[in-house]
C-alpha cells in the first residue's frame, strides 16, 4: 500500500507515547524524532520535516497543560494536524464541468508519467460520459506522438498531433481549437518533459500556457523522487499556474513522500494517483481518507478520543 | 596527580559526546543532499566509530575533522574498485570477432532508451558499428522512439553503421535480443545495445522476464539505469534488480548489475546523493552520467565535484 511503511512507523511512534509513564519534553522529543526519521526515510522534504517538528513542539506548552491524558491527546492531535497539512493544501480539488470545454495542460519533469497519465485522465472522464480528447504538444521527445497516438487509439480517444510541426504552441492552439469547435468537453494537452535548469524549456511552457489559457494545469510527479522535488515543484509553480498534482508510479514500493512535498511547494492538491502502466490503473485521491489509511485512522480516532 | 594531565589530554581526543551532535548534523546534511537515509546513517556510523577516541591536531575542530572524514568516505564509495573502460572492452570483443552486448535495465521513465541512444552515438564517434535491439515490446511508442533515434544518428553518421533490430510489440523480449545478437554477428555489427521495458522492482513477473533475457543472452555488460532524482527508493531498486538477476540465474556466479548509468544529473542542482546511494549499495561503478537530452550529454562522473 501507498506509504504503508511510513504509516506504520508514525503510528508506532504515537503509540509509544501511550506507554510512557510521564509525558514530558523528553518523551515528546523521542516521539518526534521517530516520526521525523520516518518522514525523512520516505523522502519528505528536509525543510518540511523541520517545520512539522517545530510546529508540534510549539503547539505543546508543558507548563500550561493539565493532566497526562490531556497532554497525550494534544500531542497526537498536533501531529495529525501537521500531517494533514503535508498532503492537503486546503484548496478545492479541480474537476471538469460538463457541457462546456475544459482545457487541461499537463506539465512536469522528464519521464514523470505525463503522457501515460494524460491518457488515464481522458479515459477516466470518458467513462464518466464526457466527450474527451488528447492533444500532443510534445514535439521534442522521440516517439512522443506515437506514444500518445497508440494510447489514445487503444482507448478510442480522439487525438491531435503533427509529425512534422516543431512548434508546440502552434499544435496546442490548433488542437484545442479543433476540439472546441467539435464541442469536446475535456481537452487534455500533453507537453514535453522539462526542468527548471533549462530556462528555454520553461519559457516554452509559459508560451503554450498563455496561448491556450488552460482551465487547469496538472503537475505530474514520480513517486520515487527525493529531495530535488521541492525546488522543481516550486519553479514550475512560479512559472505557470499549477493547480493540481498527479503522483505516478505508486504501485510497488515507492515512498511517495518526496512527491507529497510537491503539494506544499505548489499549494495544489493531489487529484489522482497512478498505480500501474495500464490505462485503468488510476485512482482518485482524497487527502482525508489517505491520511486515515496512512495512520490506520481507526487507531488514530481511538488514540485521540482517549 | 596525573589525572589533571589526563583530563587535558582527554580534551584533545574526540569523545562520543562531542561527536554525537556533529554526526547528527552531518547525517541531516547528507539526507538534505538526497543521500538515502539508511546510507547516510551507515556512513555516519562508520565515520563516528573511526573517529572516537582519536587525537585531534592542535588547531582542528571536531566538525572539520568529521567533514574531512565523511568526504573521504564519499570519494571512496564513488571511486570504482576496478577500472572500467567500456570502449576498450568493446574493442577487445571486436578483435575477437564477437559483438559486444550491453543490456540496459531500470524502472519506468528513468532514461534507458535516451541514454542508450547517447551511448550509441558515442560508439559511432569511436568508429564502431552499432545495432540497437528494440526489446521494449510493451510501452506505447517505445519502438518508434528508438527508430527516430536511429534515423537521426544515421544522418549524423552516414555509412550504414547503425541499425535497429525490431519486431514490433507484444513479442518475447528475450527472443528478440537473441535474434538481434545473431543478426549483429552475421552483419558485422560491433556493439549490440539492448533496450528493455521499464519495470517496477517489485513486479515479479516482469523482473523474472528481465532475468530470463539476461540469462539466455549473457550480455557482456548489464547496466542499471537510475535517475539522479530518485530518493530513498534508489536502495530498494538496485537491491531488488540485483536480487532478481541472482535468484533467476541458477549459476554459481550469477550475472548481476555490472555498472550504473546515472541520468538526469542536470536536474538536481547540488542534490547529488542518489549517486552515493546507488554506488554504496551495489559497489559498482557509475559508468556514465546523463546530463541532458541531446546525444552529447553523456559524461563520466567527476568524483571530486560531487563530494
Ligand atoms: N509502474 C508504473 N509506471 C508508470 C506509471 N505512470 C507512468 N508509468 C511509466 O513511466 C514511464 C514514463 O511515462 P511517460 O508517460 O512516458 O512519462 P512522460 O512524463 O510523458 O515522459 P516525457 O514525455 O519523456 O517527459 C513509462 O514507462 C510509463 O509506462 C504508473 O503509475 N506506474
Ligand atoms: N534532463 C534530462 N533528461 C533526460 C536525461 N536522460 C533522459 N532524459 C529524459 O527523460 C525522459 C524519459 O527518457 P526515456 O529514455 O524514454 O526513459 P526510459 O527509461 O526508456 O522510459 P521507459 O522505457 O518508459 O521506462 C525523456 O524525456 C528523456 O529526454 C538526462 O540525462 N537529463
Ligand atoms: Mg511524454
Ligand atoms: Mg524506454
Amino acid at each position: 500500500m501507498v506509504l504503508a511503511d511510513l504509516g506504520r512507523k508514525i503510528t508506532a511512534a504515537i503509540r509509544s507515547l501511550n506507554n510512557a509513564t510521564v509525558i514530558n519534553e523528553e518523551a515528546l522529543d523521542t516521539m518526534l524524532k521517530e516520526i521525523c526519521t520516518a518522514l525523512l526515510e520516505s523522502d519528505v522534504n528536509v525543510k518540511l520535516v523541520k517545520v512539522l517538528r517545530e510546529s508540534v513542539r510549539k503547539s505543546i506548552d508543558f507548563d500550561e497543560m493539565a493532566g497526562g491524558l490531556n497532554k497525550r491527546r494534544m500531542i497526537q492531535t498536533a501531529v495529525f494536524k501537521e500531517l494533514m497539512k503535508l498532503v492537503d493544501p486546503g484548496t478545492k480539488q479541480w474537476a471538469p464541468v460538463k457541457g462546456k470545454p475544459n482545457v487541461v495542460m499537463f506539465v512536469g519533469l522528464q519521464g514523470s508519467g505525463k503522457t501515460t497519465s494524460c491518457a488515464k485522465l481522458a479515459y477516466w472522464y470518458q467513462r464518466k460520459g464526457m466527450k474527451t480528447a488528447l492533444v500532443c504538444a510534445d514535439t521534442f521527445r522521440a516517439g512522443a506522438f506515437d506514444q500518445l497516438k497508440q494510447n489514445a487509439t487503444k482507448a478510442r480517444i480522439p487525438f491531435y498531433g503533427d509529425y512534422t510541426e516543431s512548434d508546440p504552441t502552434k499544435i496546442a492552439v490548433e488542437g484545442v481549437q479543433k476540439f472546441k469547435d467539435e464541442n469536446f468537453e475535456l481537452i487534455i494537452v500533453d507537453t514535453s518533459g522539462r526542468h527548471k535548469q533549462e530556462e528555454s524549456l520553461f519559457e516554452e511552457m509559459l508560451e503554450v500556457s498563455n496561448a491556450i489559457s488552460p482551465d487547469n494545469i496538472v503537475f505530474v510527479m514520480d513517486a520515487s523522487i527525493g529531495q530535488a522535488c521541492e525546488a522543481q515543484a516550486r519553479a514550475f509553480k512560479s512559472k505557470v499556474n499549477v493547480a493540481s498534482v498527479i503522483i505516478t508510479k505508486l504501485d510497488g514500493h515507492a515512498r511517495g513522500g518526496g512527491a507529497l512535498s510537491a503539494v506544499a511547494a505548489t499549494q495544489s492538491p493531489v487529484i489522482f494517483i497512478g498505480t500501474g502502466e495500464q490505462i485503468d490503473e488510476f485512482e482518485q485521491f482524497k487527502a482525508k481518507s489517505f491520511v486515515s489509511k496512512l495512520l490506520g485512522m481507526g487507531d488514530m480516532d481511538s488514540l485521540i478520543e482517549k | 596527580m596525573f589525572s589533571v594531565f589526563k583530563g587535558l589530554v582527554g580534551s584533545r581526543t574526540v569523545s562520543k559526546e562531542q561527536l554525537a551532535p556533529v554526526i547528527a548534523k552531518m547525517r541531516l546534511a547528507l539526507i538534505e543532499k538526497n543521500v538515502a537515509a539508511e546510507i547516510a546513517e551507515k556512513l555516519c556510523q562508520s565515520v563516528s566509530e573511526k573517529m572516537e577516541g582519536k587525537a585531534l591536531g592542535t588547531f582542528e575542530g571536531v566538525a572539520s575533522v568529521v567533514k574531512t572524514a565523511v568526504q573521504e568516505a564519499l570519494v571512496k564509495i564513488l571511486t570504482p574498485k576496478k577500472p572500467v573502460n567500456v570502449l576498450r572492452d568493446a574493442l577487445a570483443a571486436k578483435s575477437a570477432g564477437q559483438p559486444f552486448v550491453i543490456t540496459f535495465c531500470g524502472v519506468n521513465g528513468v532514461g534507458k532508451s535516451t541514454n542508450l541512444a547517447k551511448i550509441a552515438f558515442w560508439f559511432l564517434e569511436n568508429q564502431l558499428r552499432v545495432l540497437i535491439a528494440a526489446c521494449d515490446t510493451f510501452r506505447a511508442g517505445a519502438v518508434e522512439q528508438l527508430r527516430t533515434h536511429r534515423t537521426r544518428l544515421d544522418a549524423m553518421h552516414p555509412g550504414n553503421n547503425i541499425h535497429l533490430y525490431e519486431k514490433g510489440y507484444g513479442k518475447d523480449a528475450a527472443a528478440i535480443a537473441m535474434e538481434a545478437i545473431q543478426y549483429a554477428r552475421d552483419n558485422k555489427y560491433d556493439v549490440v545495445l539492448v533496450d528493455t521495458a521499464g519495470r517496477m522492482q517489485d513486479n515479479e513477473p516482469l523482473m523474472r522476464a528481465l532475468a530470463k533475457l539476461i540469462k539466455v543472452n549473457q550480455p557482456d555488460m548489464v547496466l542499471f539505469v537510475g535517475e539522479a532524482l530518485v530518493g530513498n527508493e534508489a536502495v530498494d531498486q538496485v537491491v531488488k534488480f540485483n536480487q532478481a538477476l541472482a535468484d533467476n540465474s541458477q549459476a554459481d556466479q550469477p550475472r548481476i548489475i555490472d555498472g550504473i548509468v546515472l541520468t538526469k544529473f542536470d536536474t538536481i542542482d547540488d542534490k547529488v546523493g542518489a549517486a552515493v546511494s546507488m554506488a554504496y549499495i551495489t559497489g559498482q561503478p557509475i559508468v556514465f552520467v546523463g546530463t541532458g537530452q541531446t546525444y552529447t550529454d553523456l559524461k563520466n562522473l567527476n568524483t571530486k565535484a560531487v563530494c
